[in-house]
């Protein structure tokens, strides 16, 4: 008879139930990680992390938490992150172009309606005039580096009401606010739940809607590295299975309000656990309902709109003009549609 | 057997100073230099470096012969130089005026050093909001940054430097009944001015680097504005030409102050 010793016991133990484990594991469960900033806009991760939807399409994933999106997306290129969803910048376009990085899908977008960002002007320009984009010309707006989505906006919105502004860069949005507030930049454009404590706070006025000159601008963008990409596809359409149904999960609870009071609230709740984590709930809760802004069901990718900001980055020589839309977007994951 | 009476031969005594002593080798740095871009070159061409790692030399220089033809060089290069001339020229000037009165004065110097302890690790980046709140977000906050990084290092050095002195010249200057004003311009001054002088390259490196930081806000032209935004458009061709200007800078810089100790320090030869 074989005797067993404790040791022996546990680590036979521990090999049965890892066998156990490890069983659905190598049918699916493959390791990911996904990249996000603690804003209300990457909701959709957080959701299909909480409620198991990355589990279900058989993704192991890791949250990985950035400051800023410039990070994240080198984090991409080098491989220390798989998906991740930013705004389309010049930057990102410059690393799909050195074959790095691929947009696979649609996040964000500005839709007709509801509430989207907002165009911002600072008391000293609003009480001399600026009462609405149309009083753009000559002003100073603010963004953050050149070729940021800042700056995209800003150059539509003055191209559309003729006017001729500078564009003071200030790397950061706390920098931006400063220079708004006291009044050293005259215009700004804005996610709304930062827009409107800063208006409320009266050193800053609304004066326009993006989505008055830009409908149905795609914001943000779902992206991976050109790798995950041509090879992965597996592992990248279970990420995306995932992803959609947290995004559908989020927008029936805020936008649809499906669940009423009661699936607002819970939806607060599961958001709050990664933004503004660091105030209540009671008093992060507007904050975050401030925040709502649809993102795309099924990841749907309005490739008119980032053609339209392709277009502009060359145009402004921020990136090579011989880049074409097959280099930044493989559009084989999701539905494209024209807005 | 006839040997014992002889003389011992003499022991031929082998000179065993030297070395220690570092020679000019003037082509050795070049040749580094241009080891390490062929290097690189060839590790881009071939493949072995990536694009992503790595920019290919000759697009870079490529890139900087753009940046001359455009005129854009000059519109960049201006800005900066006159932020780096002013900031640091205010920096250093304040820096040595107080690190001489530090070191003279022993009031001073007791009320400074912790001041001066205290504000030297602070990341002057951390402060840039705050001086946009108190110089805006024009030339002047630039200006202050510069000169804010500048002047604690020269302090430090400056002062250090005059208490460096040699105390046997200046018993002697009391000896030979000289006036403290006489004292302090003809052995004071000229004795600490090899520290300062070396204090200097360290702190005008320190405003090179700086400038960087001060382009952050608010500047659309300006070398360090050109990295950044280089930087944010993850385009490393750019991202280098502008390095590389930068680095240029700095060792120009370094053989302006060398040039001026070779005038200044003359007294030592």
């Amino acid at each position: 008879m074989i005797n067993f010793n404790r040791r022996q016991t546990l680590g036979l133990m521990g090999a049965a139930v890892a066998s156990g484990l490890a069983a659905p594991a190598i049918a699916q469960n493959k390791k990911a990680v996904v990249g996000a900033l603690r804003f209300t806009s990457h909701a959709g991760s957080f959701v299909a992390v909480e409620r198991n939807y990355f589990a279900d399409a058989g993704l192991d994933v890791e949250l990985r938490f950035f400051q800023a999106a410039q990070p994240m997306a080198v984090a991409i290129a080098s491989g220390d992150v798989d998906y991740a969803v930013t705004a389309v910048s010049g930057g990102l376009i410059s690393l799909a172009d050195k074959g790095a990085i691929k947009v696979i899908g649609g996040a964000l977008s500005e839709e007709p309606g509801i509430d989207g960002q907002k165009i911002l002007a600072s008391d000293a320009a609003f009480q001399a005039g600026l009462t609405s984009p149309a009083g753009l010309d000559g002003k100073k707006f603010g963004i953050s580096t050149a070729g940021s989505s800042f700056h995209y906006m800003g150059s539509r919105v003055a191209q559309a009401e003729g006017a001729e502004m500078s564009f003071t860069p200030l790397q950061k949005v706390g920098s931006i606010i400063g220079a708004l507030k006291t009044g050293q930049i005259d215009a700004w454009s804005i996610v709304p739940h930062i827009a409107k404590p800063l208006a409320g706070s009266g050193t800053v006025h609304i004066i326009g809607n993006i989505s008055d000159y830009l409908p149905n601008y795609q914001v943000t963008t779902v992206f991976t590295s050109a790798d995950n990409a041509d090879t992965e596809r597996d592992q990248t359409a279970a990420f995306l299975a995932g992803f959609g149904q947290g995004v559908s999960d989020y927008n029936s609870a805020m936008i649809d309000k499906s669940g009423g009071e009661d699936g607002v609230n819970e939806m607060v709740a599961l958001i709050h656990k990664y933004v503004y984590t660091d105030r209540p709930l009671e008093k992060a809760a507007p904050s975050i309902i401030n925040g709502t802004m649809r993102i795309n069901e099924g990841s749907r990718l309005n490739i008119a709109s980032v053609q339209d900001q392709l277009t502009w980055f060359q145009s402004e020589g921020l990136v090579d003009a011989g880049i074409t839309l097959d280099t930044f977007v493989d559009t084989s994951y999701v539905e494209t549609f024209e807005a | 057997m006839s040997d014992i009476g002889a003389k011992p031969e003499p022991i031929e005594v082998r000179f065993r100073g030297g070395g220690f002593a570092p020679k000019p080798h003037r082509w050795i740095g070049v040749i580094v230099f241009v080891v390490l871009i062929i290097v690189a070159e060839w590790g881009t061409r071939s493949g072995w470096i990536s694009p992503l790692t790595l920019p290919r030399p000759s697009d870079v220089l490529a890139t900087f012969g753009e940046l001359w033809e455009s005129g854009l060089l000059l519109k960049h290069l201006v800005p900066s130089l006159s932020r780096l001339a002013i900031g640091a020229a205010i920096g250093a000037s304040f820096g040595i005026g107080v690190g001489i009165l530090m070191g003279l004065f022993s009031y001073v110097r007791a009320g400074s050093v912790p001041l001066v302890a205290a504000i030297f690790p602070i990341p002057k980046i951390a402060l840039l909001p705050l001086f946009v709140i108190w110089f805006g977000i024009d030339e002047a906050s630039k200006y202050a940054l510069i000169a804010f990084g500048t002047f604690t290092p020269t302090v430090v050095a400056t002062y250090g430097a005059v208490d460096n002195v040699d105390r046997s010249l200046i018993r002697m200057g009391q000896s030979f009944d000289l006036s403290w004003f006489s004292i302090v311009r003809k052995i004071v001054v000229p004795g600490a001015m090899p520290g300062i002088l070396s204090g200097l390259r360290i702190s005008l490196s320190i405003a090179i680097i700086l400038l960087v930081a001060a382009e952050m806000l608010g500047a659309e032209y300006g070398i360090g504005a050109y990295i950044l935004e280089a930087g944010s458009l993850y385009d490393l061709e750019r991202l280098f030409a502008g390095v590389v200007i930068l680095s240029v800078l700095g060792v120009l810089l370094s053989m302006t102050i060398g040039l001026i100790e070779r005038r200044v320090l003359r007294w030592r030869s």
